[in-house]
């Protein structure tokens, strides 16, 4: 149990050494990256770290005789939760997302301190002590808390009455309901029943199972496979046109959605919304071929309505490209990310 | 204008004087061994492995292929349509390096070490300022060491990274040479220099990259431009570390090969080259108090705040520039991307980015935009187009470079047209109905248009109304004469615009037409801008995403009593826990 909790300690004290090294600027602030496509549950199994640092801290200190109190620990830890997820979850996340995980983090540190009656005593007693005022000490709190709590209160509230230009948050939507039907080049297009007519094997047949095989590989750089090279002289069928939708993407889309389909193209910093980041599981691995063939041909003008607001850039691609080749890019987008595209069944 | 003539045949003529003065004093940076002061010699690193080879082949072919192209030539299928273009490999011109002048970059494929790996460090930070990314976090180090290892083996063909015949390696010691501390001293110095250098005949007097701008060109023939010291963020070698005062120091004493910036190693001691780059590192954009911009991680560009905040003056709008309102004004970093999405499309865009500030009074509010822009363009050519047509008949498809009318072709040799910005605001932008925000970049319909400011480099100042995504732009006469330039200069490679229009009030304003611009609001905002030598007109232009301006309403009078109040209260909270504690205690004591 000792070792158990000497090795959580060292993990605290570790990882609070490292973030705060990171904030102060003492190591580079990418010592600990964020690794693409996996933040949420990379930030998730950090906090968990430091939670299980925590314990085996306050587990040390207290077998150590330096015992924090209940009601330290509690302030502590929701601090502690409100300056990572200011200071570490980049891109930013706005200020009402983070009143909303900090209530939810005061909530549960009330319920751990209050789990008990005893440990609610515990908690509150320092409060108490400072009300009842019986040493020196607490009666000079006292008084310092008397004059001050007002003082920051009224600073608060001046501060929030200010007039401010902060950013107005617009949320918006991120997969709008596709509609039955679209129309590109003067053909409809049904997307429940339409196909890419390049997902294709060498002889020419609709081939699912053989394009889902020659995609790149999973995992780090998303490399193709050994014996997949889309510029191979020779190939037929799916690679031959990934690699034609890669000439007409490394044309047209790379410039807001990146050399790498992550949405950090040469344009990218100048517009926001960001352009969308295809690796991201959420974005094209979450759609059918046939929703990326409208959003593509329709662009952000021919979002629907609830898919506000209508601040997309994104041009109606019908406009500049042939259907064949809006497939193509279709067919090289799944391929570069490595992802299925899904189907209705 | 006769004024700059003499100034600059002053400074040349300093500058030449210069050149006499360091050439005969110039030995003196040279050490015993006849290299470089700050050079040492390096041994060439061994060859990588076949497997490291084979491995980076297919890491090329799935990522680097499509810009650099099959035989490494840098013509990928990407490539016609990128400036800067993507690297030929073939003859191993490396721009960002650690040895000398002319010599291949470091590379090692045992060794990612940054200062020891200049091929490694470029593939992991990119090239900020060209299309370039950084590769960290999506290739893994070895996999970036194995695709220079194909690169440096297999497509580099002219030369070879470990023939010791042809090959010599003289590495500059950046790790050991301290850099000067960034004194008011070294950097009047360096300031000096780099006139008695002549880097201002490249660079331009302010250092925005506007002097001989024109006929530059690199190895291969295509037009480049000489780097604007003001956007370090995009210095190709910055490594993700703009303000870092080292990169310039090394860009500096390597020179960057296949480009006309020489190294100046052979003539400047390490103190003068630490000057100097002390004194391009102080140019860089900075905040008001001095401190470098904060850089957003995720685009290596300065951080981006799309409010922009208008403070109110008294009576007039000050056209002084040195006018403390100006001075106190916040300034804003807009990004500009080129428009790409409409014919004529925008593939190479020049103006990256503008500044903007603002004032209003209670008649009138004026921008103040300045931007960056290497040469002032005034029409000399009549556009095939009216500038106001969308999806005009040109051809999607470029020709391939090396063929006539190829972007490459036409960069630096473009019909000259004017040099433009416009502020485009909403119209109508607080009846857009709930679920729609028609407000699409060229507005909507004409339910809800939008309303155009474009000011051009021949002193016109034009309004405009966009109905829709692919509509023309309707020129509204009538509006012209509410509005006012109140400046317009072009100065060392940077546009100072100022424009006035009025803020509209509800009793004679046609709410239709114009923007109404109300106090404590957030009015949707963007920024279009065109660069005459580049050939934009029309749609051909840099675009901004949609920013807010905000005029800073006069702080009301509840602010000042309502948290007095508040205090007050908590006050008597207090006293109320206070007293029924102690009541608690003392009925329990009893």
């Amino acid at each position: 149990m000792k070792a158990l909790m000497s090795l959580g300690a060292l993990i605290g004290v570790a990882g609070l050494l490292l973030l705060g090294g990171m904030f102060f600027d003492v190591v580079p602030s990418n010592t600990v990256r964020l690794v693409e496509g996996y933040m949420p549950i990379q930030l998730l199994l950090e906090v968990a770290c430091f939670v299980i640092g925590f314990t085996g801290l306050s587990y040390m200190m207290n077998a150590m005789g330096m015992a924090l109190p209940r009601f330290w620990q509690g302030i502590g830890f929701w601090i502690f939760l409100m300056v990572y997820l200011k200071y570490r979850v980049y891109p930013p996340i706005p200020f009402s997302v983070r009143a909303m995980y900090g209530t939810v983090g005061l909530v549960t540190v009330f319920m751990w301190v209050s789990a008990n009656e005893e440990d609610w005593k515990k908690f509150k007693q320092p409060i108490m002590n400072v009300l009842d005022a019986q040493t020196g000490m607490n009666r000079l709190l006292r008084y310092a808390y008397l004059v001050l709590i007002p003082i920051l209160i009224g600073g608060f509230s001046f501060n929030a009455m200010m007039p401010k230009s902060e950013e107005p948050i617009e949320l918006r939507t991120v997969h709008p309901a596709p509609p039955a039907s679209t129309k590109v080049h003067g053909k409809t297009y049904t997307l429940q029943t339409s196909q890419n007519p390049y997902r294709v094997n060498p002889e020419g047949k609709y081939d699912q199972e053989f394009s889902n095989a020659n995609i790149v590989e999973q995992g780090m750089g998303r490399l193709m496979k050994p014996n997949a090279n889309p510029w191979d002289e020779k190939n037929q069928g799916y690679l031959k046109y990934v690699r034609e939708g890669g000439e007409i993407f490394f044309q047209n889309c790379h410039f807001c959605h990146g050399d790498n389909l992550n949405g950090r193209g040469l344009h990218a910093f100048a517009f926001n919304p960001i352009p969308a980041n295809f690796t991201d599981p959420g974005t094209i691995a979450q759609l059918q071929e046939t929703f990326i063939f409208w959003r593509v041909s329709k662009g952000g003008i021919g979002l629907p309505n609830e898919g506000f607001p209508w601040a997309s850039v994104m041009p109606p691609w019908e406009q500049h490209l042939t259907v064949d080749e809006i497939w193509k890019v279709v067919l090289f987008e799944y391929w570069h990310t490595g992802y299925y595209p899904r189907t209705w069944d | 204008m006769m004024d700059s003539m003499t100034q600059k045949a002053g400074i040349i003529a300093a500058a030449a004087f210069g050149v006499v003065l360091v050439s005969s004093a110039g030995y003196s940076s040279v050490s015993a061994q006849g290299l470089p002061e700050g050079f040492k010699k390096g041994d060439l690193a061994p060859e990588p492995s076949a497997e490291m080879i084979e491995a980076g082949k297919r890491v090329y072919f799935t990522k680097c292929v499509w810009c650099h192209g099959v035989d490494g030539a840098g013509d990928g299928p990407g490539a016609d349509r990128l400036w800067p273009r993507p690297r030929n490999f073939n003859q191993g011109t490396f721009k960002i390096r650690h040895t000398a002048s002319g010599e291949l970059p470091l590379f090692d494929a045992k060794k990612p070490i940054p200062g020891q790996n200049d091929l490694f460090e470029t593939v992991t930070h990119g090239l900020p300022g060209s299309a370039m990314p950084p590769w960290e976090g999506i290739l893994s180090e070895e996999q970036r060491q194995q695709v220079l290892s194909f690169v440096t083996t297999q497509l580099v063909k002219d030369r070879k990274f470990t023939d010791k015949q042809s090959e010599s390696q003289t590495v500059l010691q950046l790790a050991d040479l301290k850099p000067k501390p960034a004194t008011d001293e070294s950097r009047k110095r360096g300031g000096e220099l780099i006139v008695e250098k002549k880097c201002v005949e490249c660079h331009g007097m302010e250092g925005r990259g506007d002097g001989n701008a024109f006929n530059l060109k690199d190895d291969w023939g295509f037009s480049i431009q000489p780097a604007n010291w003001h956007k370090c963020w995009n210095f190709r070698g910055s490594r993700q570390d703009p303000y870092n005062v080292a990169n310039i120091f090394r860009t500096f004493s390597t020179g960057v090969n296949g480009t006309p910036m020489p190294s100046f190693a052979d003539n400047t001691t390490v103190d003068e080259r630490w000057d100097i780059a002390n004194f391009v590192n102080s140019l860089c954009e900075r905040d008001p108090l001095g401190n470098p911009l904060p850089i957003d991680p995720l685009t290596d560009k300065p951080k981006i705040n799309f409010v922009i905040p208008s403070d109110m003056v008294e009576g007039e709008i000050p056209t002084d520039l040195e006018h403390e309102a100006w001075k106190k004004a916040p300034k804003r970093y807009v990004a500009m991307g080129g428009q790409i999405t409409h014919k004529p499309r925008n593939f190479v865009n020049r103006l990256d980015d503008i500044w903007v500030r603002s004032l209003y009074n209670d008649k009138h509010i004026v921008y103040l935009v300045e931007w960056d822009d290497r040469t002032k363009s005034v029409a000399e050519g009549k556009l095939p187009w009216a500038p106001t047509q969308v999806n005009i008949d040109v051809k999607e498809q470029d020709p391939k470079t090396g063929e006539e009318g190829s972007i490459a072709a036409h960069q630096n040799n473009y019909a000259v047209y004017n040099d433009a910005i416009a502020i485009e605001t909403a119209v109508k932008w607080k009846e857009l109905p709930a679920p729609i925000k028609p407000r699409y970049l060229f507005g909507t319909n004409e339910q809800f248009p939008m309303d155009i400011v474009k000011w051009e480099a021949d002193g016109s100042l034009r309004a405009f109304k966009g109905t829709g995504w692919d509509k023309d732009f309707e020129e509204r006469d009538n509006y012209e004469e509410a509005m006012k330039l109140l400046k317009a200069e072009w100065k060392n490679g940077r546009w100072y615009v100022m424009i006035q229009r009025p803020v509209g009030n509800k009793k004679d304003q046609d709410y239709d037409e114009d923007t109404f611009f109300e106090v404590g609001q957030y009015i949707p905002t963007v920024f279009f801008a065109w660069d005459g030598h580049n050939g934009d007109a029309g749609r051909k232009m840099a675009v901004s995403a949609f920013y807010y301006t905000f005029m800073n309403p006069p702080v009301p009078q509840e602010t000042y009593i309502y948290p007095v109040v508040i205090a007050v209260g908590v006050v008597l909270l207090e006293g109320w826990v206070l007293t029924r504690r102690s009541n608690k205690k003392k009925g329990k004591t009893l």
